[in-house]
C-alpha cells in the first residue's frame, strides 16, 4: 500500500498544480460546450419533447453531459500528462524517488478523479441555473462519478504510457469514448431508439455510466441500476489493475 | 544501512536490448566517500550502467546494491540514499525552479516546511536566487546544469551520481562546478561521475573504471592508470651540444642526437628529475630549459578502448 505518504500526495499536489497552470483549458471548454448543448439541443428538440423520464429535456441532458466531460477531463489529465511527463522526460524526477508503482498510480488516479469531480461541479452548477437539474442521490451520483473517473484515469495512464505521439492519445478519444458517449443516451433515452440501436447499446459501456449518472437526477434508469454498477465497477477494477500492472512492470518507463 | 558497506556494489551485471548486449558481467566497487570516475566511449554501457543504479534500468543478471541495500530488494533506503544529475535536463516545466527543489524532496518523502529553507539555500549556493520563481526554461544553460546539481542535492543524498555534469558549459563555470564537487566529496560524499572530458577525471577522481562495449576494460587509481599509459619524459635542453654523457646517467636511460643540444630521459620517476639535473650539471653543461611530460588519461584511455574516435 501507501508508503512514502509525502511523495504521493506531493504527486497529487504537483499534478492539481498543473491542471490549475492550464485552468483556461480545463474549464472552459466544458462550460462552453455544456451550454451549447443545452441551448442548441434544449431549442431544437425541447419544444418537441416536453419531458423524459419525468424531467424537462433540458434537466433530462445534464447527466450526460456531465458523464461526457468527467470521461474527457480524467482521461485527459492522466494521459496528456504521463505522456508529456515521457516526451519531456521529467518522468524520471518521479521514477528515482522512493515511490512504488501503487504510489504513483494512485496518485495519478486520484488527481484524475480530483479534476473530474471539479468539472462535474462545474457543469453540475451550469445545469442548475440553466435547467434547475440536481442529483436526489447524491452519494450515489458521487459514487458513479468516482468510479467513472477512475476507470478513464486509469486509461488515461495506459494510453500515456503506449502512446508513442500525442496523436496516439487522441486515438481512444476521437474513436472510441466519444462516439461511444454520443450514442450512449446522451441526448435520449434509448427507449427511443430502433430495437437494433438499443441492442448496440446494450453492449455500450458508456451507456452503463450515463444510465447510472442519470438515474440519481431523475430517479429512472433504462437499465436496473445495479446493473449498471456491476459494469462500471468491473471496468474500473480492469483498467486499474492494467494500469498498475504495467506502471510495475516498468512498461516504457524502467527500460 | 552498514557504515563500512561499499556506496556502490556492482557484482556481474548484465542487460541486453535486442541484439546489442549494453553490459555484459560488470562488477566492481566504489567506497564510502570516495571520488569515482567512470569513463567510455559512446554506447559502451556507462548510461545503462547508471540506470540500472538509479532503477531505471531492468537487470537481466546480476546485483547492485547502495550502502548495502539492495537496488531491487531494498529499493526505497537504496533510493532515498542517491542523489541522480542526468546529462539532459528533466525538470517540471510547470514549475517554479523553487518548486522544483521543493517538489522532488516531496517526492523522497520530505515535507516541504521541512525543505524550503534548504532549497532556499541551494539556490543561493548555485546563484540561483534571482530566478528561483522563474520555470526552468527561462535560465541559461549554465543556470540549468547548476539547477540539475542543486535537485540531486535537495534531499541530501550519501551518494552523488552525476552524467556529464559539466557538457556544455563554459570553463569557468566548468571549474565553478569542479570546486563544488570537491567540497561535497570533501564533506564525505560519495560521487560517481561520468564524464567525456579527461582532464576532468584526472583532476577530480581519485580512481577511474574504464568501460567498452559493456564490460570493464580498467579499474585502477587515477595515478596508476598514467603510469600504464606510459613513461614520463624529462627533455633537458643544454648550453650547448651533446657528444657524451658522464657515466653514472646511464641509469637514467638518457638518449639524445649527437651533435643535438637536448638530452631526454624516458621513464623517469619525478625523483630522478633532479638527479639527472645534478648529474649534468656536474658534467660541466649549464641547463637552460627543462620540458616534463607525462602521459594523459586520453592515452590511457585510447589505448584501453583501442579507438581513435570520440568518446
Amino acid at each position: 500500500m501507501i508508503e512514502n505518504w509525502v511523495g504521493f500526495h506531493t504527486l497529487v499536489k504537483r499534478e492539481w498544480q498543473r491542471t490549475m497552470k492550464i485552468l483556461n483549458q480545463v474549464i472552459w471548454p466544458p462550460i462552453i460546450t455544456t451550454v451549447l448543448y443545452v441551448f442548441v439541443f434544449g431549442l431544437a428538440l425541447g419544444s418537441r419533447i416536453k419531458s423524459v423520464d419525468g424531467v424537462s429535456y433540458g434537466a433530462f441532458l445534464i447527466p450526460g453531459l456531465i458523464m461526457l466531460q468527467i470521461i474527457d477531463a480524467s482521461y485527459g489529465e492522466c494521459s496528456s500528462s504521463l505522456f508529456q511527463s515521457r516526451f519531456l522526460g521529467s518522468i524520471g524526477e518521479l521514477l528515482v524517488a522512493p515511490l512504488s508503482a501503487f504510489e504513483l498510480v494512485s496518485g495519478f488516479l486520484l488527481a484524475g478523479v480530483m479534476r473530474a469531480f471539479f468539472i462535474a461541479f462545474l457543469i453540475l452548477s451550469v445545469g442548475a441555473v440553466l435547467t434547475h437539474a440536481l442529483p436526489h442521490v447524491w452519494w450515489l451520483a458521487i459514487v458513479v462519478v468516482g468510479l467513472v473517473a477512475t476507470l478513464f484515469s486509469a486509461l488515461g495512464i495506459v494510453f500515456g504510457l503506449m502512446a508513442e505521439k500525442f496523436d496516439h492519445i487522441a486515438v481512444l478519444t476521437t474513436f472510441v469514448i466519444t462516439p461511444l458517449t454520443f450514442v450512449g443516451g446522451v441526448f435520449t433515452s434509448i427507449t427511443f431508439l430502433p430495437p437494433l440501436m438499443r441492442f448496440i447499446s446494450y453492449v455500450n459501456p458508456i451507456f452503463y455510466m450515463i444510465d447510472a449518472l442519470r438515474y440519481c437526477f431523475t430517479l429512472h434508469s433504462d437499465v436496473s441500476i445495479v446493473l449498471s454498477l456491476t459494469v462500471i465497477t468491473s471496468l474500473t477494477a480492469a483498467a486499474t489493475f492494467l494500469a498498475f500492472q504495467l506502471v510495475a512492470s516498468g512498461y516504457k518507463l524502467r527500460l | 544501512m552498514s557504515e563500512t558497506a561499499p556506496a556502490i556494489s556492482i557484482a556481474g551485471i548484465r542487460k541486453r536490448y535486442g541484439a546489442v548486449q549494453a553490459l555484459d558481467g560488470v562488477s566492481f566497487e566504489v567506497a564510502q566517500g570516495e571520488f569515482f570516475g567512470f569513463l567510455g566511449p559512446n554506447g559502451a554501457g556507462k548510461t545503462t550502467t547508471i540506470n540500472a543504479l538509479m532503477g531505471l534500468a531492468r537487470l537481466d543478471e546480476g546485483e547492485i546494491s547502495i550502502f548495502g541495500y539492495d537496488t531491487v530488494r531494498d529499493w526505497r533506503q537504496a533510493r532515498a540514499m542517491v542523489g541522480l544529475a542526468p546529462q539532459e535536463y528533466n525538470f517540471d516545466r510547470y514549475l517554479s525552479i523553487r518548486d522544483v527543489l521543493i517538489y522532488q524532496a516531496g517526492y523522497f518523502g520530505l515535507t516541504s516546511r521541512a525543505v524550503a529553507a534548504r532549497a532556499d539555500e541551494l539556490l543561493a549556493r548555485f546563484s540561483l536566487t534571482s530566478k528561483a520563481n522563474d520555470p526552468y526554461t527561462r535560465l541559461s544553460g549554465g543556470m540549468k546544469r547548476r539547477l540539475t546539481l542543486a535537485r540531486a542535492l535537495i534531499h541530501s543524498p550519501r551518494l552523488l551520481v552525476l552524467d556529464e555534469p559539466t557538457a556544455g558549459v563554459d570553463v569557468e563555470l566548468r571549474l565553478e562546478l569542479w570546486e563544488l564537487l570537491r567540497e561535497l566529496n570533501r564533506d564525505g560524499m560519495t560521487i560517481f561521475l561520468t564524464t567525456h572530458y579527461l582532464d576532468e577525471a584526472e583532476s577530480l577522481c581519485r580512481r577511474i573504471g574504464i568501460i567498452d562495449d559493456g564490460r570493464l576494460k580498467a579499474l585502477e587509481p587515477t595515478q596508476r592508470l598514467l603510469e600504464l599509459a606510459g613513461a614520463t619524459v624529462l627533455n633537458v635542453t643544454l648550453d650547448r651540444q651533446v657528444r657524451s654523457l658522464p657515466v653514472e646517467c646511464a641509469e637514467l636511460r638518457p638518449s639524445f642526437e649527437p651533435g643535438s643540444r637536448q638530452v631526454t630521459f624516458e621513464g623517469v620517476a619525478p625523483s630522478g628529475l633532479s638527479r639527472a639535473l645534478f648529474i649534468l650539471e656536474n658534467a660541466g653543461f649549464s641547463i637552460e630549459d627543462v620540458a616534463f611530460s607525462r602521459p594523459s588519461l586520453q592515452e590511457v584511455f585510447l589505448k584501453m578502448t583501442h579507438r581513435r574516435g570520440a568518446m
